[in-house]
């Protein structure tokens, strides 16, 4: 690896964990929203 | 860490740790067991509770404490580079601790104190246990007052200069333990060893529960701190890479220590001696707590993907692949951080104010703090010992690849053993019962996860013991090949030279926690002495 493809690397936002923490975010928003529509407010 | 001494001191202090979780993870596999009912010549209450007991002790105060302290004084000498101030002293608070340990043990293991670990009057133990868990606690102060000894003497002598990370955090864990442990330890003082010795006839339950509140939440930070240290100090070297911001993680631990600690009651939405307004007031502070943790997920998997990327990972998700998996610190730390989210999700549901209804008091609890604390915080702790252990002991470990299979079946049992147990809190079944005495559809079909549960401890108690048998061989190994490794730690993409004094002291967040205490937890508390709640007075007197 070259020097530059190091400091690119270095200073690239990290895109990846972006999109993965938008996933893990975006799946724990949908899952509450399973809990509380799909089974607490269906057992009153 | 050349200091034979200190090392020494650390590995006492880590060898009490792991002993009692191994002692621990046997009493679990046996209540999983007795729970399901399958053996009936296991059924017995009395024992169970005792063991849920134990078990408790075993691992939420003894393991953490011992390792907290013995990891705290890794950190403070590496890190600093200076002698242990005063080790008599830490020898010291290590004796006391135990001493408590050995004297809650009794009254544990003879059925005397089977309270369930917690301090929820009306259920009493007997007074050495309380006299025990006080002396762990003083033990600890003590550690506390070490790592404060030490920051501030560094800091005189390195007027201006960043305090290293891991320092700053160990440190700041300290903190907040002194705050956390303070609730309990009013509630212990003036109220359950009076009342177990029979100074008093009655006292007030509202106030006890409102006490072990202020520790039950941040107590569980004081256990996942060192974790988080290892996320950001360990990690990203092992990797490869670099830390992606000193000044994040900073922020981190500071939002961790000050909003882990104004927010109890979410343990007490379905309790009737506060108002709901303050419930209120604590669950939206809760949420809070959940950004640092957000903040540690997204700095932890950025210092990953750096290192993935450097080691030729491309495209978006190709440096997962490209990261050392091999190694146990990076195997441990991806494990780590499914289980949070898993688990995260888990406390999440928990702290919604209307939705708690609906898993209180249920299976769910269990399943959700075994996920996060014998999961997530659990599996940093084995990879922070396999990396030490061979700094302190001077000897390679014996096997890298027993260690990995220890760490890939501590996952594996610990989702066979929660994902079950959280299904049954959603089916209904309660926590805190020692067998299901009934017949009836409902309870039948809690069988194959309760037989799930047993199959997941098996793995788990397995897992253990390996763990056990790793660190064991490794520094009784008769082999001559010596080990000179030395801890390191990761740099930060951008070095840090001078620092905000906010992100380098804490006598700001000090203040800050105290104010947040006072609004918190002032009129809630003294309420039970303004108003006759039960007809017993809040002390008892």
């Amino acid at each position: 690896m070259t020097e530059e493809e190091r400091k690119l690397i270095l200073e690239s936002p990290p895109i990846g964990t972006f999109a993965l923490m938008s996933a893990v975010i975006g799946g724990m928003v949908i899952a509450w929203l399973f809990l509380y529509y799909g089974v607490f407010l269906p057992r009153g | 860490m050349n200091d034979a001494a200190t090392r020494k001191l650390v590995l006492s202090h880590l060898w009490v740790a792991f002993l009692a979780f191994a002692v621990a993870c046997v009493l679990g596999e046996y209540q999983v067991l007795e729970r399901s009912g399958f053996i009936t010549a296991l059924d017995s209450p009395s024992v169970y509770f005792a063991s849920v007991s134990t078990h408790g002790v075993l691992m939420a105060f003894v393991l953490t404490t011992f390792f907290i302290m013995g990891f705290g004084y890794t950190i403070a000498t590496t890190t600093l580079k200076q002698p242990l101030w005063n080790k008599p002293l830490a020898w010291l608070g290590f004796w006391v601790a135990l001493v408590g340990v050995v004297l809650a043990a009794i009254p544990l293991l003879s059925g005397n104190a089977s309270v369930l670990y917690t301090f929820y009057p009306p259920i009493v133990a007997h007074v050495a246990f309380y006299l025990g868990a006080t002396l762990l606690v003083v033990g600890s102060w003590v550690w506390c007052a070490i790592m404060l000894v030490m920051f501030l003497q560094w800091k005189k002598a390195h007027v201006g200069e960043p305090v290293p990370l891991a320092m700053f955090a160990t440190t700041m864990n300290a903190l907040l333990w002194l705050w956390t442990s303070a609730g309990v330890a009013v509630e212990v003082l003036f109220q359950l060893i009076p009342w177990s010795l029979g100074w008093i006839d009655t006292i007030d339950p509202g106030l006890a529960r409102t006490l072990f509140a202020w520790t039950l939440h941040p107590i569980v930070y004081f256990w996942l701190i060192p974790a988080y240290i290892a996320f950001y100090v360990f990690v990203p070297k092992q990797a490869g890479g670099y830390l992606f911001s000193d000044e994040m993680a900073r922020l981190a631990f500071i939002v961790l220590a000050v909003f882990a600690l104004p927010i109890g009651f979410h343990h007490l939405y379905m309790d009737p001696e506060q108002a709901k307004g303050w419930k209120l007031l604590h669950a939206i502070g809760t949420f809070v707590v959940a950004l640092p943790t957000l903040v540690t997920g997204f700095t932890v998997i950025a210092s990953l993907e750096i290192a993935g990327r450097l080691r030729g990972g491309k495209g978006l998700f190709g440096w997962i692949l490209s990261l050392p998996w091999t190694n146990t610190m990076v195997l441990s730390v991806i494990l780590s951080l499914l289980m949070l989210i898993f688990g995260g999700f888990g406390g999440v549901v928990n702290a919604s104010y209307a939705m708690n209804a609906m898993v209180h008091n249920t299976a769910w609890v269990p399943g959700h703090f075994h996920l996060i604390f014998a999961g997530t915080t659990i599996i940093m702790y084995f990879a922070v010992a396999y990396y030490l252990w061979p700094i302190l002991t001077k000897k390679p470990l014996v096997s890298n690849s027993m260690a990995l299979l220890q760490l890939w079946t501590w996952f594996i049992g610990m989702s066979v053993l929660t994902t079950p147990w959280h299904v049954l809190g959603l089916l209904g079944q309660p926590r805190r019962i020692s067998t299901v005495v009934y017949n009836n559809l409902l309870t039948l079909a809690w069988k194959p996860y309760e037989f799930m549960m047993i199959f997941g401890g098996l793995i788990l108690l397995g897992s253990a013991c390996l763990f056990v048998y790793v660190l064991a061989k490794t520094q009784f190994n008769t082999s001559s090949e010596t080990c000179t490794d030395e801890l390191e730690f990761a740099e930060p993409i951008h070095a840090v030279t001078s620092l905000p004094e906010w992100l380098n002291h804490f006598t700001l967040w000090n203040k800050v926690i105290a104010v947040l205490m006072a609004i918190s937890f002032g009129y809630p508390i003294l309420q039970f002495f303004f108003m006759d709640t039960t007809g017993s007075s809040p002390w008892g007197f």
